[in-house]
């Protein structure tokens, strides 16, 4: 069967038999092909068994800025003893004189006890014939030489000191023909172009990862009857916490667990009455002295719920479905499992009728609709629901139960100040986790690191 | 949440016929979560509110109601007695003003039993104590104690021989040279006199709320005890007393009274209270059909006790359960006693129709015009740092809004712009293929009274031969097909762009952005090897504001 060839392969075979050992640059020459389209073909070549590719390295050398420097005025302590060479000079002179040489130049004088200083006076002790490094840098001066020429112990002193010494490292390839490629003529193939062989990769631009479930979990809440509302990432202390009952001394409010904005507070916070009807709330519930200061102070939200709890308390709806969705903040170690901010959904059902079975029953079409079916339910505690529950699914890989959703009802002490009369269902989660188990992810922090191989890769539909 | 250890078979042993699988099967069902198991250990992380969870005995009591062993409530038998006394005196007012105890006699105490009075009392401290500033706990070898007791204040030169020392220390000493001195002792303020409480005998028992004497320290020779809890508020120590009796009871001591008097200080009552919850309200909340009986037989296994007057519930709750607020909470009592996994999920049907915010919409629309242009999407932390966000890029740090005492030091700063992570972004990808295009959208800050949250856009393209016109085309199509807006660009000068390659954008005479070629110092800075451009606008200033 005579084997099919594309041009680019046609171009550097025929190249070759006249000319048997060449490197990419005189190949690209005489084919006048692209530099990209002499690496394809010489890719394909080899993996066909037709090219052989023989690689090496070397090393040029040359000066950098420093080292240019140096070559025309001297190293740096060469220049610092001239100046001394006909007596002691004053140390802010020399300084004036030298610049930000002057540092590098003094230690190492010192160092080697060239000079002593005597009050503001430096004074020469003895001169040095020739310094280490003086010898390379007038013999590599402007050009570019081959590492092999140069005296290693003279160079590694210069390698030392930044933007000395610039070490290029050559990567030569020399291609030449495997035997049963001599015999090949290309002149002879048909028209055919060889459809087997590898092409170039391309990137799709496409959206994150991490958005697109975010939008797939956003839609199967608008399908559920759900309606988006958005709010602020920074709030008031008083929606964050105070208005979901959690009082002012629970250590959720302390700094090692919630980010509270550096001296900022927020003048109003909410009107007259719910600032009233809540801070009666805690004196009576938790007892101790509700300070408006502490409610005031602005934080980064540990939860959506405070935008929910808001939109609640702003319309004081008889019947809703609404969500929200969006970062939330802990102050947290950042590690495989944590971020310090990661994306929330939370959810709310209004209703005269809405009851536990009702908020266990839409968890658990939500977690069909992504494909999770093995959930069960636990009791758990917030300070803002009763009776309050943890939604556990059962993970196959892992081959074992793993916490998502929390939920619960609003209790009284939340929603009675606020003026809520009918029950709310209340729960959320982060989406991260949700994310995680759908892109096969042990380490959280990729969602957020755009690494573009992983986002080039990473296949959309999961 | 506080996490304790337990061994399944001393489980077993306080609470009766029950097998291993059993208990681990109903721990989940108490709200009680397991971390990890082996062997005879199990490691649980029980909730803040319930600090009966604290140990095994309070443990045992949970999981025997649940299993049906022992249901009901557990009564307090507090012994009346006259021998145990304090006397409070006025000069504790200003500083720690409550005290109350109780005397528990006659138990046996092991090893296992010390390590899990000194786990409760550490959470008690930790948790309702709230860092022993409202309450805290002092047990004591009763033995060694001569009654009556007075609680009062002594001179910072106060002297005796305090817990895990072997020598007498002054109170100034034990705070400035003591592990627990140093962590509680600011809690005592700037305070000359400090409290204290004293034996007939002049002998110190306990300097609240740093550290007790070590002559009542208790050990497995124990038979006896004296518990006291001092605090700032009344309510709040007797709370924290009832959860110490109840588990001591359990631990099989008999309660005695400690008669208290003096300066607003009285003799605790740990009295069981009475609330009224209406059976529709739990059947209603629950979505379940329960008939009184069976509501009162959950809450017994909730190990609370309940009777029915017509549809009115009447419970019995007693003090350790003070995380009982209201009817809402005994709602949750009968829903654990009747079982979480007995609840059969519905799904009633929806009264309202969905939508999607307006906002995310557009938000959505814009993102698929600029993956048609061929960018591709990033996501940075709202949270980033000095670093990336003004050092790096050359940007003015002047009104920057950062977080207290962040834990990393890569998440310190509110961004106000998400180009400088979009060109952070571009320096850890330098080994990957040019071009490379990506776009990032996103929440931005600014100190406004107190803060303005705005939503950008912004976009970057790095290869060999990006240039201004470029990036300039992008702009101007993702405007112009997406939204239908014209913008013009006006010269501009600006530190993270090249000077004579920057332009303001600009929409309806307003600055709603800038575009240019990036700084080539920022690109050195971040060792990138191409040329960079990139544009950033406001959404909320141009597109969001017509919604």
């Amino acid at each position: 069967m005579s084997q099919v060839f594309h041009d680019i392969e046609k171009k550097i075979i025929t190249s070759l038999k006249e000319n048997p050992i060449q490197t990419p640059e005189t190949l690209e020459k005489s084919t006048q092909l692209l530099p990209d389209q002499i690496r394809r073909g010489i890719e394909w070549l080899k993996l066909k068994n037709l090219a052989i590719v023989d690689e090496s390295k070397s090393s040029t050398i040359s000066l950098g800025k420093n080292g240019l420097d140096s070559f025309e005025k001297g190293l740096p302590e060469r220049r610092l003893l001239n100046l001394v060479k006909n007596g002691p000079r004053k140390l802010s002179d020399l300084q004036k004189e030298l610049g930000f040489i002057f540092g590098p130049a003094m230690g190492l004088c010192r160092k080697n006890n060239w000079i002593e200083t005597s009050s503001d006076k430096i004074i020469l002790k003895i001169t040095p014939s020739i310094l280490p490094g003086e010898k390379t840098i007038q013999q590599i001066g402007k050009n570019k030489l081959s590492k092999e020429q140069i005296d290693k112990i003279d160079l590694t002193e210069l390698l030392k000191r930044p933007d000395f010494i610039v070490e290029d490292i050559i990567k030569s390839k020399k291609i030449s023909l495997t035997t049963s490629a001599k015999s090949i003529d290309v002149s002879n193939t048909s028209g055919a172009i060889d459809v087997e062989a590898e092409v170039p990769e391309i990137f799709v631009a496409r959206t994150h990862p991490l958005k697109d479930t975010i939008d797939e979990i956003r839609e199967i809440f608008v399908t559920l009857g759900f309606s988006e509302i958005l709010g602020n990432m920074t709030q008031s202390s008083f929606w964050n916490f105070d208005a979901l009952f959690t009082p002012q001394d629970h250590p959720a409010r302390e700094l090692q667990d919630t980010f509270f904005l550096d001296g900022i507070s927020a003048k109003k916070i909410g009107t007259v009455e719910q600032i009233r009807k809540v801070s009666d709330s805690h004196k009576k519930n938790w007892r101790y002295q509700w300070d408006i200061n502490e409610a005031r102070k602005m934080v980064l939200r540990t939860h959506t719920t405070c935008v929910t709890i808001k939109h609640l308390a702003e319309n004081k709806p008889d019947e809703a479905r609404i969500f929200s969705l969006g970062r939330v903040f802990r102050n947290e170690k950042v590690s495989y499992k944590h971020l310090v901010e990661f994306n929330q959904i939370e959810g709310i059902v209004v209703g005269k009728d809405a009851n536990l079975r009702n908020l266990m029953g839409i968890q658990r079409e939500f977690y069909k609709r992504i494909g999770i079916t093995k959930i069960k339910f636990w009791p758990t505690f917030f300070p803002y629901t009763e009776p309050s529950l943890q939604t556990m699914v059962y993970n196959e890989k892992l081959g074992k139960w793993i916490e998502l959703f929390g939920m619960g009802i609003f209790r009284p002490e939340v929603t009675k100040p606020l003026g809520i009369t009918k029950p709310v269902l209340a729960w959320g989660g982060g989406i991260e986790r949700i994310a995680m188990l759908k892109y096969d992810l042990d380490d959280v922090r990729e969602f957020y690191n755009n690494n573009l191989g992983w986002l080039r890769s990473n296949t959309k539909c999961q | 949440m506080p996490v304790i250890e337990l061994s399944y078979s001393r489980l077993q042993k306080l609470i009766g016929k029950v097998s291993k699988k059993q208990i681990s099967d109903s721990l989940p069902f108490l709200g009680l979560d397991i971390e990890s198991e082996d062997k005879d250990l199990v490691r649980i992380e029980y909730s803040p509110n319930r600090p009966d969870y604290s140990t095994d005995y309070g443990v045992a009591l949970g999981l025997q109601g649940l299993l049906g062993i022992k249901t009901g409530l557990v009564k307090l038998a507090i012994k009346k007695s006259k021998n145990y006394g304090i006397t409070v005196k006025p000069t504790v007012s200003k500083i720690r003003p409550f005290v109350t105890g109780i005397i528990a006699k006659n138990g046996k105490i092991d090893d296992k039993t010390i390590k899990q009075l000194m786990t409760m009392q550490e959470d008690l401290h930790f948790g309702i104590g709230r860092k022993r500033k409202k309450s805290s706990i002092g047990i004591h070898d009763l033995d060694k104690i001569s009654f009556p007791l007075i609680y009062t204040t002594v001179s910072r030169n106060h002297k005796f021989i305090p817990l895990n020392s072997e020598k007498e220390l002054s109170i100034s000493e034990i705070i400035t040279d003591t592990e627990t001195g140093k962590d509680y002792g600011p809690l005592l303020g700037q305070s000359s006199q400090v409290p204290i409480i004293i034996d007939t005998n002049k002998k110190t028992v306990s300097f609240p709320p740093i550290i007790n004497a070590a002559i009542t320290t208790v050990t497995t020779k124990t038979k006896n005890l004296f518990v006291e809890v001092t605090g700032i508020n009344k309510d709040d120590a007797e709370d924290m007393l009832s959860v110490v009796a109840t588990i001591l009871q359990s631990a099989g001591f008999n309660l005695e009274h400690i008669q208290i008097s003096g300066a607003k200080n009285s003799s605790p009552k740990l009295q069981e209270k009475k609330m009224t919850v209406d059976s529709s309200l739990i059947n209603q909340t629950l979505g379940l059909n329960l008939n009184t009986s069976k509501i009162i037989s959950s809450l017994k296994k909730s190990r609370l006790n309940a009777l029915s007057k017509g549809k009115n519930i009447i419970c019995t709750i007693p003090a350790y359960r003070f995380d009982i607020f209201g009817p809402m909470d005994l709602v949750e009592e009968v829903a654990l006693g009747y079982g979480i996994q007995n609840f059969e999920p519905t799904i009633s049907p929806s009264q309202t129709l969905g939508q999607i915010n307006p906002i995310s919409l557009q938000l959505k629309s814009l993102n698929q015009t600029m993956i048609g242009l061929g960018f591709l999407e990033a996501l940075n932390s709202s949270l980033s740092s000095k670093r990336v966000l003004y050092d790096m890029t050359n940007r003015d740090s002047k009104n920057i809004i950062s977080v207290l005492d962040s834990k990393s030091q890569e998440h310190t700063i509110l961004r106000d712009s998400i180009l400088p992570g979009l060109i952070e972004n571009l320096s850890r990808n330098i080994h990957e293929s040019y071009p490379q295009k990506m776009f990032e959208t996103g929440g931005i800050f600014n100190l406004d009274n107190p803060i303005s949250e705005k939503t950008n856009l912004s976009a970057i393209s790095a290869h060999k031969d990006a240039n201004f016109t470029e990036i300039k085309s992008v702009l101007q199509t993702v405007l112009k097909i997406g939204f239908g807006i014209e913008i013009q660009t006006k010269t501009a000068v600006n530190s993270s762009f090249e000077d004579g390659h920057c332009a303001n954008i600009i929409f309806n005479g307003n600055i709603i952005g800038i575009i240019g070629e990036i700084n080539s110092k920022i690109i050195d800075n971040y060792k990138i090897r191409v040329p960079v451009v990139g544009f950033e606008i406001s959404l909320s200033d141009s597109i969001l504001k017509f919604i």
